[in-house]
């Protein structure tokens, strides 16, 4: 009811205020987003454009550019190492994201009290996002290292096992390890997200279920989950997007191995680009990416669209 | 008149002659080389009037860097690069022409043959040897009399290389009998492919356009590399390594034989001095002994301008000389000049000349596409050695890189 008068009264607000200070001025408007469509401009639209040109050309680091029509976009096609990579990356995506959901969402929840305790905790949490992606690698790879890693002398210390273990010699212990390391690096950020999704729920509510006599989990499921659905989404959604398009923990953990299973999509685009030289073929593999992840996140931002009450 | 004119002329004259006398040229070393030429050219620098300015980059950086800045016009004038690299560079007219500097030079018959081969492309010579080294193996002579072997005997062909390895790893404790780097393709060219080569084999043809991986020596030399692994005598870190661990492997007394370059003697006697080793050179596996030659070629970018060109070349006959291949000796480990023996290694350790002698039959793979075949960890190479040594398909492993290597060949062949 006050949202359907309040709708009714802001058309009027409107009009008064352009009666009062003459027709808005479209320039100043423009003035205000000009340094982003600047930067949108020279860091993504030229470069993306750049991206298609070399994509449709025979692009060698070293000698001769020759125009090479939809070459390199059929050669794509019949590309079975990129394919696979995608593949992988789509596996990789999945299991990570499950992953990180299953012990972001916990810590959300444990951190939100109104202790100082719980101030202290989500620090801690967050500590390893603010470390980059390429350093927190080059630090898994040589806590794994079987040598001289951490992780080998404490299992060995603890006598746990009796020789050092070896996960990167096989695929799923590779990539064990690796979704472990991310989970890790990553999981407080999603922490935040989930967070200020529940501090979202007013309180009332809460206190309204309980007195109504809703147990915690009928709390939990019918009240907190609902409300936080968009937070939920947006921790998807970003994550989603980064695991398609992970790189460096399979770069430098992983290098790709064993036998080639852990090379991620963008992975390939780098050995294309900088392994073979192929600078247009990597350009043709970049587009190509572009476009799964154009159409996995309108899919997901579809599903953010919609209304809580809708669903 | 004429006075003025003689004056402008000799104003002009001192001009060039000042600015010719600060002349400085623009070198890209990879970052391993960089102390050792930042030393020579601080040499040169005090000696000639003439300036070499060293710019360190980072080893797997300097190709696409230096590709970029041919393409984008900007290169320096000259670069010291991974021999391997110069086919590549020199099909693609990334390279000045230096035929008849190298071979008018009074030491031409003393450089490294590998390298002039590695640096010449239809018949021209682009690049000169900078700072060589050579493959070899080093054993643990303590270990070896440990087994009951004979430290004085470095062992003749690989297949007595698996034995001494499988008597050393039955000495149990932990001690493993043979460490070799199985998963970096760069560790892999420098120590696996000299066996193929005492062998009188090859992975690529002569002129690097031909794959032929599937060789007797090839089989060979697998099946010997199996039965090391099966027998539990290859030390566990060598699969799944990068040559990180390698050296402190070794130095730790732990290892008996292990695959490594010629830099090791003077690491160890510097840093591990308590560990007795020997070195020798790779056998081939019935016999033989190969090496390979690696290490850096000092090239000069196409179109360098004429008197950038005129101080490298001169940079070059500087650390060409005696008294500056017994320091580069000090630093790197070998001289560029494979007749100067006596005077480089005066100081050194003897066992420096294992590879020293090994290096005017070495061998480097002349190829157009290093990185896609060979240095990549994704590429058919290190794929190869990872599933027929590792794995249980050996004829399909081999197989399959014949044609991964034959498809890539075909696309890279200029």
């Amino acid at each position: 009811m006050t949202i359907t008068a309040e709708r009714s009264i802001r058309p009027e607000r409107v009009a008064r205020g352009a009666d009062t200070q003459g027709e808005p001025q479209g320039w100043l408007g423009l003035a205000f987003i000009l340094p982003s469509l600047l930067f949108i401009l020279l860091l993504f639209l030229i470069p993306l454009a750049m991206t298609v040109w070399m994509s449709f050309h025979h692009w060698p680091l070293l000698g001769r550019i020759r125009f090479a029509g939809l070459a390199n976009y059929a050669e794509l096609i019949e590309d079975v190492q990129f394919w696979r990579a995608l593949g992988f990356t789509a596996l990789y995506t999945v299991l990570v994201t499950a992953a990180i959901m299953a012990v972001a969402l916990p810590l959300a929840l444990l951190v939100d009290r109104p202790l100082r305790a719980a101030g202290f905790f989500r620090t801690i949490y967050f500590m390893p996002v603010v470390i980059g992606f390429g350093a927190a690698s080059t630090l898994w790879m040589w806590l794994l290292n079987p040598d001289s890693g951490v992780f080998a002398q404490l299992l060995r210390g603890i006598g746990l096992i009796d020789s050092a273990p070896r996960p990167l010699e096989s695929f799923w212990p590779a990539l064990g390890v690796i979704i472990l390391m991310v989970v890790w690096k990553t999981a407080g950020f999603t922490m935040v997200i989930l967070l200020t999704g529940l501090q979202s729920i007013p309180d009332d509510l809460t206190e309204a279920a309980r007195i109504d006599g809703a147990g915690p989990w009928a709390r939990f499921r019918r009240i907190t989950l609902p409300l936080m659905r968009n937070s939920i989404l947006l921790a998807l959604v970003l994550n989603v997007t980064s695991s398609m398009l992970a790189f460096d923990q399979f770069f430098i953990i992983t290098q790709g191995g064993p036998s080639n299973s852990t090379i991620s999509a963008v992975f390939s685009i780098y050995l294309a680009s900088f392994s073979s030289y192929r600078l247009g073929y990597g350009a043709a593999m970049s587009f190509a990416l572009l476009v799964v992840l154009v159409a996995i996140s309108s899919i997901q931002l579809t599903f953010m669209r919609r209304r809580p009450e809708d669903g | 008149m004429l006075k003025i004119t003689g004056a402008l002329a000799a104003v002009t004259l001192l001009a060039t002659t000042a600015l010719a006398g600060a002349t400085e040229a623009t070198l890209w070393v990879r970052t391993s080389s960089a102390a050792v030429l930042e030393g020579l050219a601080e040499r040169y620098n005090a000696a000639r009037p003439d300036k070499v300015t060293v710019t360190a980059i980072t080893a797997e950086q300097m190709v696409p860097k230096l590709g970029a800045a041919l393409a984008g016009g900007t290169p320096p004038d000259g670069a010291v690069l991974d021999l391997i690299y110069l086919p590549t560079f020199a099909a693609n007219e990334g390279l000045e022409d230096i035929t008849d500097f190298v071979k008018s030079r009074p030491y031409a018959e003393a450089m490294s043959p590998s390298h002039i081969r590695l640096a010449t492309y239809e018949d021209r010579i682009y690049g000169v040897p900078a700072l060589p080294d050579a493959s070899i193996i080093a054993y643990n002579t303590d270990l070896f009399e440990k087994a009951g072997l004979d430290p004085a005997k470095a062992p003749a062909s690989l297949n007595e290389i698996a034995e001494s390895a499988k008597k050393i790893a039955a000495l149990g404790n932990e001690t493993y009998g043979f460490y070799f780097v199985a998963n970096s393709g760069s560790w892999l060219i420098y120590d696996f492919l000299p066996h193929l080569w005492a062998a009188d084999a090859d992975i690529l043809s002569e002129d690097g356009r031909e794959a032929t991986v599937d060789t007797p020596a090839m089989r060979e030399t697998i099946a010997a590399y199996r039965d090391m692994w099966k027998a539990g005598a290859i030390h566990p870190t060598s699969r799944s390594g990068n040559g990180n661990n390698a050296v402190e492997a070794f130095a730790s007394g732990k290892v008996g034989i292990l695959m490594t370059g010629s830099y090791i003697v003077n690491l160890l006697d510097s840093k591990y001095p308590d560990v007795k080793f020997q070195v020798a050179p790779i056998p081939g596996p019935t016999g033989g002994a190969s090496s390979f030659a690696g290490g850096d070629t000092l090239a000069l970018m196409a179109g360098v301008d004429e008197e950038k060109k005129r101080v490298l070349l001169d940079f070059v006959d500087f650390y060409m000389e005696p008294e500056n291949q017994v320091y580069a000796t000090k630093e790197s480990g070998m001289p560029a000049r494979t007749d100067l023996a006596k005077e480089a290694y005066a100081s050194f350790d003897p066992r420096n000349l294992v590879a020293y002698d090994v290096l005017a039959q070495a061998h480097t793979p002349y190829t157009f596409a290093s990185d896609e075949l060979f240095v990549s960890r994704t590429g058919p190479f290190v794929n190869l050695i990872q599933g027929a040594i590792f794995g249980e398909d050996v004829d399909g492993a081999i197989a399959t890189a014949q044609g991964e290597f034959t498809r890539i060949l075909e696309r890279t062949n200029p």
